[in-house]
């Protein structure tokens, strides 16, 4: 017994020996950048989620690229419109190269691009080069030559799409790779250089372990001497949820975006060495209501299930603040120019006119408590994801007001690529019995377009985003004309027009729009991330400033 | 014996292609499909419909199957749609960081268990008895993320003995590999703790009970009336006949030692295959979670017949032929 004490002692004391070693880390000037998420796809043109993203942007640099406002400005490349709005020229600006030292040209950039469109293509991105001109061709495998991409010279190259719209500068705007480094004779060998990522950027992978870090070094012979980054290189730290606010007290880590939510916010401030940064992210919630067949092909009962539900008293449920979240009414971000300032309804909590719209619409209240028409109970099916709480919230709060109007709902629990395959991406004969509410996040481009989005009703099929089945053919005219409209002014108009008929139909609704929440720590400075432009747009510019210094 | 072992291995194919049915079977009744993960909101269903194509998710149910059985035989088992790689290259990245704690955690667990699960058998109902017997219940009971966040409030953010996350600094990549060792040792400390606890109460739980059972045994009694020391009749008459179910117990958690932990995994931030193959499912990414499921069920088989080997090492009444 004696023995095995002593055993453990001595196991104790090799512990602690282990444990108070302390930890000497290299290089005060990195970045250090906590998150997770991270699936290790460095490659622009084949990224699929906002993290990788991250990484491929400080790698490859696109032609063009977002201001604060949240318009596109020149990059690598400037460029020309043509008249009839269909073909955009770009020129290289002089100088750019790749981080092996060879020159970038037109070849590179029409190389991407085809890429995109091969049919051996496999990434998210299609949709980029699928309105350009010749694009099925092409991709069908039919001819070698994609007539809506042309080589000009060795720095002028134009993009021709089959339709004049505004958005389509959008799809310009992904990381340019190198013709030289990434050409391949099968996919796999494209794919292999995901680990080994080359562009033009400010920073040059060094190591990646996945779901542990990623270390990148500066590129010190970034071709614009003078936007070299001032910082030796970004360490991106992966880092759970749990451990994320310690990690930025302990300045473990710099840079973190904890969950938005008041407590997080408060203790950030607490810590005295971070500065919290909340902005409104550039996307929202949703509830999609099923309105081909019977309670909800009537807008009234949509509406009335809106009046019954309480989403101020939701927001501060689930954010705990009024300041991270806001009622929503229209699809479009109210940072966005094409923001509507009135006539839009907010459906204020009100079960009186809940009931009364009930009313008009037939649904007349049962001795149960439930409502019946045609002998019919009111009876509806959510379909709630489990993977974040909000929705949970929210449903839970409806469950119990929608039953004193005399709904009765049935939430069902499940997750999310299960409430996808019900909704969305089931066929349309399939869909009114799959679901008559389902509620998810969507993420906005900068751009109001809403074509192929959950408003557009061209979209409602398996697969498309829209699953309400409303169609208005008002609305589609709008959706089109909005795109088509290269007035600004006018494109306001337009938008405002659609917002107040969608706000009116509420075929899908937008449940909030939500703030993002970022923690930058004091020693870095010139950080101040926003809504259009996140920390990596500011990585040639930010500094660190160690205390000691 | 070399028969017996032969005739087992042969018995696992069947077995293995059975499990890998009943995972296919599973995976096919899941609805959704990895397209959905790859979602942007500008991709038309065409382009969704296309990609669902790539990925082979449309193929009927038995060709799917017959595909991957085929495939496995000859060591492929497909790319991971999300890291678009071959799934062996993913599993190896990760394997080692689960295999690391969880052999860890598995020698603590046992180095902690037995001993005190047989001190808590022979004086049993005597302070240490109770203590002990306390300490494996709230072991069993306690949940390894809640363990784990109360260690690293204590030790990593309060005390700042430990680090908050993550298997090393990767800044040290310049220093010796004897600093980086003792940095990885540094950062398991505490998930190995977590995990190596939880286990060291079943282990005990195991051992106490199997050592009560033997105690009460004539043989151990004529082993003490003979005179024998405390130590050799606890030790080498008692215990090595309450080992047969701790042996059982160990064979079970052999595959624990690359199933992964998924709770402490993800509460210290460790790469661990737990954690991928969680992702793995939620991401409906089907080639990864059968490869991770097919090594798995392998390590499974093995790890039965090695434990009715040792049966037959512990216990010379248990002969195979």
């Amino acid at each position: 017994m004696k023995k095995l004490l002593a055993i453990l002692l001595a196991a104790l004391m090799l512990v602690s020996i282990v444990g108070f070693r302390p930890v000497q880390a290299e290089g005060d000037n990195i970045l250090k950048v906590g998150g997770s998420g991270y699936d290790g796809i460095f490659n622009a043109i084949l990224s699929s989620n906002i993290y990788d993203g991250y990484v491929c942007d400080l790698i490859f640099e696109p032609l063009i690229k977002l201001n604060e406002e949240g318009e596109f400005i020149p990059n690598l490349a400037t460029w020309e419109v043509s008249e009839d709005h269909k073909t955009y020229t770009f020129t290289l600006k002089d100088g750019i190269t790749f981080s092996d030292g060879s020159p970038m040209t037109a070849e590179d950039v029409e190389f991407t691009f085809r890429t995109m469109a091969a049919p051996e293509y496999n990434g998210p991105r299609g949709y980029a080069v699928s309105e350009m001109e010749g694009y099925n061709e092409f991709h069908e495998g039919e001819t070698e030559e994609f007539s809506g991409i042309k080589v000009i010279d060795e720095k002028t190259i134009s993009f021709t799409f089959v339709t004049a719209a505004v958005p389509n500068i959008a799809n310009l705007n992904f990381g340019i790779l190198s013709k030289e480094y990434y050409s391949y004779e099968n996919w796999e060998e494209f794919e292999a250089k995901n680990d080994a990522p080359m562009g033009s950027g400010p920073m040059l992978l060094e190591e990646f372990m996945p779901k542990e870090h990623i270390l990148l070094y500066t590129n010190e012979s970034y071709w614009d001497a003078e936007r070299i980054p001032k910082i030796d290189g970004i360490l991106i730290n992966e880092v759970s949820e749990d451990a994320l606010l310690p990690a930025l007290e302990s300045g473990s880590i710099d840079i973190g975006q904890p969950q938005t939510k008041l407590e997080n916010l408060q203790e950030l401030e607490k810590m005295g060495t971070v500065t919290p940064i909340t902005f409104l992210g550039n996307g929202y919630t949703f509830m999609c209501f099923e309105c081909t067949t019977p309670p909800f092909n009537d807008k009234r009962v949509r509406q009335a299930c809106l009046y019954a539900l309480d989403r101020k008293e939701f927001i501060k449920a689930e954010y705990k603040s009024e300041d991270l979240a806001s009622v929503g009414m229209a699809p479009i971000s109210p940072v966005s120019w094409a923001f509507p300032e009135e006539g839009l309804n907010p459906y204020d909590f009100d079960l009186e006119k809940a009931g009364q719209l009930l009313d008009e619409a037939g649904w007349e209240m049962g001795n149960d408590g439930f409502r019946y028409k045609d002998g019919e109970k009111l009876a509806v099916k959510w379909l709630v994801y489990t993977e974040s709480t909000w929705t949970q919230t929210l449903s839970s709060m409806a469950a119990d007001t929608w039953k004193q109007v005399g709904i009765d709902l049935t939430i069902e629990l499940m997750d999310f690529n299960t409430v996808a395959e019900l909704t969305m991406d089931a066929p349309v004969e399939d869909k009114p019995n799959n679901f008559d509410i389902y509620t998810m996040g969507f993420s906005l481009d900068v751009d109001p377009d809403l074509k192929g989005a959950l408003f557009d009703a061209d979209a409602y099929s398996a697969g498309g985003f829209d699953a309400s089945g409303y169609r208005n053919d008002k609305v589609q005219e709008l959706i089109e004309k909005g795109r088509t409209t290269f007035d600004q002014e006018e494109r306001k108009a337009i938008y405002a027009e659609l917002a107040t008929i969608l706000n009116d139909e509420v075929a899908t609704t937008i449940v909030a729009y939500r703030n993002e929440l970022w923690a930058v720590n004091k020693r870095v400075v010139d950080m101040p991330i926003n809504t259009y432009l996140k920390w990596t747009a500011y990585i040639h510019d930010c500094s660190i400033v160690n205390p000691e210094d | 014996m070399r028969y017996y072992v032969i005739r087992r291995l042969l018995q696992m194919i069947p077995v293995f292609l059975g499990i890998m049915f009943i995972l296919f079977v599973l995976l096919e009744l899941a609805p959704g499909g990895p397209q959905n993960m790859l979602m942007d909101p500008k991709m038309t269903p065409q382009q969704k419909a296309e990609l669902a194509e790539r990925y082979g998710v449309n193929k009927p149910f038995y060709e799917k199957f017959v595909n991957w059985i085929a495939d496995a035989a000859v060591g492929n088992f497909g790319n991971s749609i999300t890291h678009h790689k071959p799934v062996i290259n993913v599993i190896r990245q990760f394997i080692g960081a689960t295999f690391m704690l969880s052999s860890l955690a598995l020698v603590i667990g046992v180095l902690i268990g037995i001993p005190c699960g047989v001190v808590s058998a022979t004086k049993q109902y005597s302070r240490t008895d109770y203590a002990l017997t306390i300490f494996s219940l709230v072991g069993v009971s306690i949940p390894a993320f809640f363990f784990g966040l109360l260690l690293l409030k204590v030790f990593a953010v309060d005390l700042k003995w430990f680090p908050l996350f993550g298997l090393r600094d990767p800044l040290l990549r310049k220093a010796s590999e004897w600093k980086k060792f003792l940095d990885v040792a540094h950062h398991l400390v505490l998930p190995a703790t977590v995990l190596g606890l939880s286990q060291a109460a079943t282990f005990m739980r195991y051992t106490r009970s199997a050592m009560l059972e033997v105690i009460r045994q004539d043989y151990v009694r004529t082993a003490k009336a003979k005179g024998l020391r405390q130590k050799t009749v606890i030790y080498k008459h008692a215990f090595r006949n309450a080992m047969i179910p701790i042996i059982t117990l160990l064979g079970f958690s052999i595959p624990g030692l690359i199933s992964g932990a998924l709770m402490t995994e993800t509460v210290f931030s460790l790469p661990g295959l737990g954690k991928l193959s969680f992702e793995a499912v939620n991401q409906r990414n089907y080639p990864l979670i059968l490869g991770i499921n097919a090594i798995l069920a392998i390590v499974t088989l093995l790890a039965a017949l090695i434990a009715d080997l040792l049966y037959a090492a512990a216990d010379p009444r248990i002969k195979y032929d």
